[in-house]
């Protein structure tokens, strides 16, 4: 799937292949992030070439596509991730693993009133309207147990 | 070429776009909303999140609009709800909480005539069929259109409209939390169904004693985009605590700020977020007050709107 949606920005797919392709991405949200990716990739690849024969007096260039094939495209975005990444200096490491670490900073245990709050906000919240009574259910006890972990 | 294939993938995209707020999936949205308010029944639903899960029995007579909800496993709690006060029994504890529903508390319900004013925030389209509980259901999904709300799928019973599953899930489309009916039967109950287990004599009770009120000098330096103010609310929590609450909602989702003096505080303010499957809490302190902010939104969402709280000492 992923080779053929590269292929038809690259223009490699005739006319049929093409158009299967396009109601396939109009109808599947996976195929759909991918064809997204894939031009977020190819933008910022063109976004870092310089202009060829770009001076300070020409008028900026409008961002149109460029015909930059979508594979080669990946492979340059590999070879520069794995540059990225790859453990140039003893300190890359642990800078790497401190980035990593703090996932969710300021995250405190539920306050110890949590069921009185969530009580008082399901009464009031609109998807009530949905769910009749359900979202009743992530109160008091669950909370109970949240603070008591 | 390219440019024509790029022009036709656009036009598809945006019939695409056209179909996602079609009548037909509002349509069903209705068809939920009404089963919700005008069906009696009786069911065993899980609520999971994270790893856990909690099981409850539901029932619900709409004739007299009375709902029971009983949790099975864990702490025993039971919840009765009826037009105008939802009472929490804790029988461990021997303590019945009571909310009343005052006339203005309808307010943040979401109208039939609202769910249209859903498609600002959300995609909205109608999905496959499938089967929850042995019972063939018509997918909806509301995808958010920015990343301060979640997104949703519903499952609703292809005949009577009833929601039996909804998973809520984040920007990456993750499954953040769901509620999923088991076992559902339809009609059939009577009001003895629906009152509750214990008797309460000689309990504690809680009474919030809620009633909308103004919360002077109190106010956002920013609202949080599409989530505009509904209510404003004094009321009680625990044995006496006094609490401002002001709730913030985009028609769907809701966020609440509540708003009580540190004075005589015996727990000590914990600055921070804390999460329970869809919902967020957030707590800090803004003069001298403790602010919690509690929403089944994002977490970025609470503190947003927790750090845009001031208060400016009204005019005399």
């Amino acid at each position: 799937m992923n080779e053929r949606i590269s292929a038809l920005m690259d223009g490699e797919l005739d006319d049929r292949a093409a158009g299967e392709l396009i109601q396939r991405l109009a109808a599947e949200r996976e195929a759909l992030d991918t064809w997204r990716l894939y031009h977020l990739i190819s933008d910022a690849i063109r976004e870092n070439q310089p202009l060829p024969g770009r001076s300070f007096a020409a008028p900026p260039r409008a961002r149109r596509w460029v015909a930059l094939p979508i594979a080669a495209s990946l492979a340059a975005v590999s070879l520069v991730g794995w540059l990225a990444f790859a453990p140039q200096q003893e300190p890359a490491q642990p800078a790497l693993a401190q980035a990593v670490a703090p996932a969710r900073p300021g995250a405190v245990p539920l306050p110890s009133a949590a069921d009185d709050y969530l009580l008082a906000h399901q009464g009031v919240s609109p998807r009530f309207s949905f769910h009749g009574m359900a979202p009743y259910i992530r109160s008091v006890s669950d909370a109970a147990q949240g603070t008591r972990r | 070429m390219i440019a024509s294939r790029a022009a036709a993938a656009l036009l598809v995209f945006s019939a695409g776009l056209a179909q996602a707020q079609s009548p037909e999936a509002l349509g069903w949205l209705r068809k939920i909303h009404d089963a919700t308010q005008n069906l009696s029944y009786s069911g065993t639903f899980v609520y999971q999140h994270g790893g856990r899960s909690e099981t409850s029995r539901i029932t619900r007579d709409a004739r007299g609009d009375v709902e029971r909800l009983e949790v099975l496993d864990g702490v025993a709690r039971e919840i009765v709800r009826t037009r105008d006060t939802v009472k929490c029994y804790l029988p461990d504890s021997r303590v019945v909480k009571i909310d009343r529903r005052t006339a203005d508390r309808s307010f943040p319900a979401l109208l039939p005539e609202r769910i249209g004013a859903l498609v600002r925030h959300y995609d909205i389209e109608l999905g496959g069929m499938e089967r929850v509980a042995g019972i063939d259901c018509q997918t909806v999904v509301l995808r958010p259109k920015d990343n301060l709300r979640y997104g949703y799928r519903l499952y609703a019973d292809a005949k009577s409209g009833m929601l039996l599953k909804a998973v809520t899930f984040d920007e990456k489309g993750s499954e953040v939390e769901r509620f999923m009916f088991t076992q559902l039967a339809i009609g059939g109950v009577t009001p003895e169904q629906v009152k509750s287990r214990h008797k309460a004599r000689a309990w504690r009770v809680e009474d919030t004693e809620a009633a909308p009120a103004r919360l002077a000098g109190w106010s956002l330096s920013a609202e949080l985009p599409g989530f505009h103010k509904v209510i404003e609310l004094k009321r009680r929590m625990g044995q006496s605590r006094p609490v401002g609450q002001v709730v913030y909602s985009d028609g769907l989702a809701a966020v609440s700020v509540f708003i009580e003096p540190m004075q005589g505080d015996a727990e000590p303010l914990q600055a921070g977020t804390a999460s329970l499957g869809a919902i967020h809490i957030y707590t800090r302190e803004a003069a001298n007050h403790r602010v919690t902010v509690v929403g089944e939104t994002p977490a970025a969402s609470v503190q947003r709107i927790g750090n845009a709280v001031e208060y400016h000492r009204p005019p005399q």
